[in-house]
Parts: C-alpha cells; structure tokens; sequence
C-alpha cells in the first residue's frame, strides 16, 4: 500500500515537474524575452581588427566630487572645468589648483597668461590661479558654446552651436568677426549642426579647423571665414565617421595630424592631415554603447588623455611600442 | 462539548465568510466610487524607459500594433544621413527599398533644402517595431520614439504589451494628457513626476 502511494506521488510531483517547465519555457515573461526580430544591429561596425589597434589604455584619473566638462593640456598639466569648478592636476593626478567658477563650464581653452572658459551662452576669463578676471557678454539669443581655441596670444575662435557660426575675439572680449562656413563648395552648405558638438582647434601651425558635423567633415578656414580646404569620410565602417554629427571632438597632433572622437558608437582615432587614417586609439568596446563622445587632448609624447563623461574620468591611452 | 466545537467552528466559518464578502462588497464600491468621480486612465509609453525591444509590434492584440513611431520634429537634425531611415552601412543616400531601415517602408523621406531632409511617419504602414527609434536614438538626436496611439488602442484592461515590456515603459497616464511626446515630456519632468 504503502508502496502504491509513493508511486503516485512520485508519479505527481514528475507530472508537476514537467508541467511547470513547459509553461516556463512558453512564457511571455519580459525576463524570458525572447530574440528580437526587428532588432538595430551594428555589431559588425563595433568589432574592430586588432592590429588597426596603435594604443592601450594604460591609466585612469577619475574626477571626484564633481562632473566634468571639459579637458584641456597646458604647460604640462591637464585643466578641468565642470560643475562650478576649475581644477589643474599633473599627468599623475595631482591636484595643483582647483577654485569656484560659478557655472557649469562646457568647454575650455588654457593658453600662458588665461585660463578661458565656455558656459552656456558666455564666455569667462580666469587668471591661472582661478580668479575670475572678466565675463564677456553673450553673443546673442540661442547660443550654445561647444569649443574654444587660441591663436597664438592674440584670438579667441569659439563655436557656437546653437546659431552654427565660428566667432573671433580678441582676448579682450571684443568680437572681430564671424562666420558660418562656406555655401560655395562641396564642403557643405554652411556648418550643419544638428546637435551640441561642434568642436575646432587652431593647429602648431596657426590654423584653424572646424568640424562640419552633419557632414562628417574636417575644414580648414582662414581667420577671416575663408575656406582653404577640407576632407570628409562618411561611414559607419572604422575608416569613417558615422551619425548625425561626427567627429564630435578632435584634437591635433604636433605633425598636424588629427585625433577624433565619435559619440554614439563611440571610438577614437588618428588620421593624418589629409584624412587617413593612421591607427586607432580605442575601439567602441572601450565605451559605453551609446555613449558621449570623449573629449580628447594630446601631450607632445602622443600620450592622449580622453575624458570620458559617461564615466567622469580621465582615461589615458599610450602608443604601443613596436 | 463536541457539539458545542461545531456550533463554534460552524458560527466561525458563517462569520468569515460573511466578512470577506463585506469586504469584498466595499472594496468593488469603492473603485467603482473612485472610477466615476474620478480621472480616466489610458495606457502610454514612456519614450525615456523604453529600450526597443520588438514586443510593441508583437504583443499588442491590435495587429497592426496600437503602437507608432511619432516623430518629435523639434528635436530633429533633418540630417541627410538619417540613422532612423538609412540601414546601418549604408553611403549612397538613396530611398531604394533596400537602403531603409523600415522593415515597412514606413518613413518618407522629403527633400527641404539642400541638405536638409524631413522624415514623415506614414501611420498607416508603421508597425511600432521601433527600430527607426533605435536607430535614431543610437546615430541621431532621438527624435523618432515611440507612442500608444488612442484613436486606435481599445484601452485593454490589462495591456497585453505592458505585460511583457521588459523595462517598465509602459503605464497608465490620465486621458487628459494622453501622451508623452518628447520635447513635450523631458526625462527630468519623469524624475519630477515620480519625486
């Protein structure tokens, strides 16, 4: 009797069994979703070939207590600005200097005797220890200030995003003359900027270079807004840049060479001056999938610091020794 | 005393259930009270939460889903290269068929000036597979998102979609306010919302 009865239950708990693995294995729950059949897939862009890979990433500073704007390189140390605060530290992380801007810095430019720095629709002039010596005017409605860049101790080249136009200043604060890209060549119909990331940077050669974002372009102007030239590569392979507004960041090496930085898919490169690319820094497993794109300075060893938002931290990449 | 046991348990059980349909009674009242004087509810996505996975085009009961692209023109870059129009890869900006990402052909792409394009939901065509949104959010500005389109929702009791949603996008919101267009509806109004 005994027997029969552990037989059934036997018989009943295999049943319950089975049955619960059916129903778990049919299940709609959103934790048993199941492959997308509509799914965006890019995958195949991500994956990089190693050996277009020239550099590793060799150290980390984070940013404490505060989100970072901003990066620039001067005199052998890295500036930050951000969240109401200016800060130097060495290459090490040192902190050498930090003070109280009052705003949210989105971009910066440190040359010898100023430290210059973007907000939203202004710009502000600090003194190398931090003390604010002038607030300039705002150039006018809409505008969103992505970039700064000297020329040598003389002008002052900011991109304004909202209104998609490159001003000049002296150091002063008194606006030379503006510009809006040129609408006569294959470079584009004027700077289309869809989004925020509009960068330029005057190079060791004294000239400046705009990114032309909605083109995936890299052009050269005179001071004066005249185009001298430009090269642009449009594709989501690693040999282009891809999206809506690429390269969102550049910088430039001491040979004239360009550094670039993606948002979205997010990796970072080097072409030379004519828009080859020359190697990749890092791949976008490096990042966070849909992420911003890194601001990006050059010391004169090739050591590129990347200020990775999504992270608050300075990621420092090295060549690989060959 | 065995007798006395029975009444108790009898008088017990007699009490319990006459309990819980009380409760019962005054519970179903008091939706039913709260339903009338109150707001209407209809079921929408939050364009914040939602990670496109497919399932809007999958788990509506409406086939067609309920559930279309809406373009949030304000925040649009009209780029030429549109990540929500063209197949990821592709260079030659043309509208063949096999360069759109839309497995419904259901964006047009219309010429503004050069080099401006607009981008238009064709409604009738969309699914709400959502991979323009992925598309979009992943190469552009976001500005194609997803949306429970009323006029065609039967407002199921439980939605069959937000039963499946793996990221929680999908809520009851007031009549009143029906959508959540971007733009319209930040992320930080969510976070305020919710605060």
């Amino acid at each position: 009797m005994m027997k029969k009865i552990i037989s059934i239950v036997v018989v009943l708990v295999t049943l319950a069994i089975i049955v619960l693995l059916v129903l778990d294995y049919s299940s709609v729950r959103p934790d048993k979703l199941g492959k997308n059949p509509y799914a965006y897939n890019v995958d195949e862009f991500r994956d990089v070939d190693p050996f277009l890979i020239g550099y590793k990433e060799t150290r980390n500073i984070p940013v404490r207590d505060y989100q970072a704007g901003a990066i620039d390189l001067a005199d052998n140390l890295l500036w930050l600005t951000g969240d109401a605060i200016l800060e130097a530290i060495t290459p090490g992380g040192v902190r050498q200097l930090r003070a109280e801007t009052g705003g949210a810095g989105t971009c910066m430019e440190v040359v010898s005797g100023a430290v210059f720095i973007g907000f939203e629709d202004h710009v502000k002039r600090y003194d190398r220890k931090g003390n604010l010596v002038t607030a300039w005017k705002s150039p006018g409605e809409k505008t969103v200030i992505t970039s700064l860049a000297a020329a040598g101790d003389e002008f002052l080249f900011v991109a304004d995003a909202g209104n998609r136009r490159v001003l000049r200043y002296n150091f002063e604060g008194v606006l030379l003359n503006e510009f809006r890209g040129q609408a006569e060549s294959d470079a584009g119909h004027g700077f289309i900027v869809p989004s925020a990331n509009f960068d330029l940077i005057v190079n060791s050669y004294g000239e400046l270079w705009v990114v032309n974002p909605g083109r995936h372009a890299i052009e050269n102007y005179t001071f004066d807004g005249d185009l001298r030239g430009f090269w642009k590569l449009s594709a989501m392979t690693i040999e282009g840049f891809s999206g809506c507004c690429n390269p969102a960041e550049i910088a430039v090496t001491s040979d004239g060479s360009f550094v670039t930085s993606e948002k979205s898919m997010v990796r970072i490169k080097i072409y030379d001056a004519s828009g080859k690319l020359k190697t990749v820094v890092a791949p976008p497993e490096k990042f966070r999938e849909e992420g911003k794109a890194p601001e990006v300075v050059i010391d004169q060893a090739g050591t590129i610091y990347a200020l990775d938002f999504d992270r608050n931290t300075i990621r420092i990449f090295e060549e690989i020794k060959k | 005393m065995a007798e006395d046991k029975a009444f108790n348990r009898r008088e017990f059980l007699h009490r319990g259930a006459r309990l819980t349909l009380g409760l019962s009674l005054a519970g179903v009242g008091a939706v039913a009270a709260v339903n009338a004087g109150g707001e209407k509810y209809v079921w929408q996505i939050d364009p914040f939460k939602c990670t496109q996975c497919g399932r809007c085009a999958t788990d509506c009961v409406l086939e067609p889903s309920a559930v279309k692209c809406v373009h949030a023109y304000d925040l649009c870059g009209y780029c030429d290269l549109c990540g929500g129009y063209f197949k990821p890869g592709v260079t030659e900006l043309e509208t063949g068929a096999e360069k759109q990402l839309c497995p419904a052909a259901a964006i047009e792409r219309k010429f503004i000036e050069e080099p401006y394009f607009e981008y238009v939901i064709n409604e009738d065509l969309c699914i709400g597979c959502a991979k323009c949104v992925k598309g979009c959010g992943s190469f552009g500005n976001g500005s194609l998102h997803l949306q429970i389109r009323h006029d065609l929702c039967v407002n199921c009791n439980e939605c069959s979609i937000a039963r499946v949603c793996p990221s929680d996008a999908i809520s009851r919101v007031p009549a009143s306010e029906p959508y959540m267009i971007k733009g319209d509806f930040t992320e930080n109004q969510e976070g305020e919302d919710q605060a």
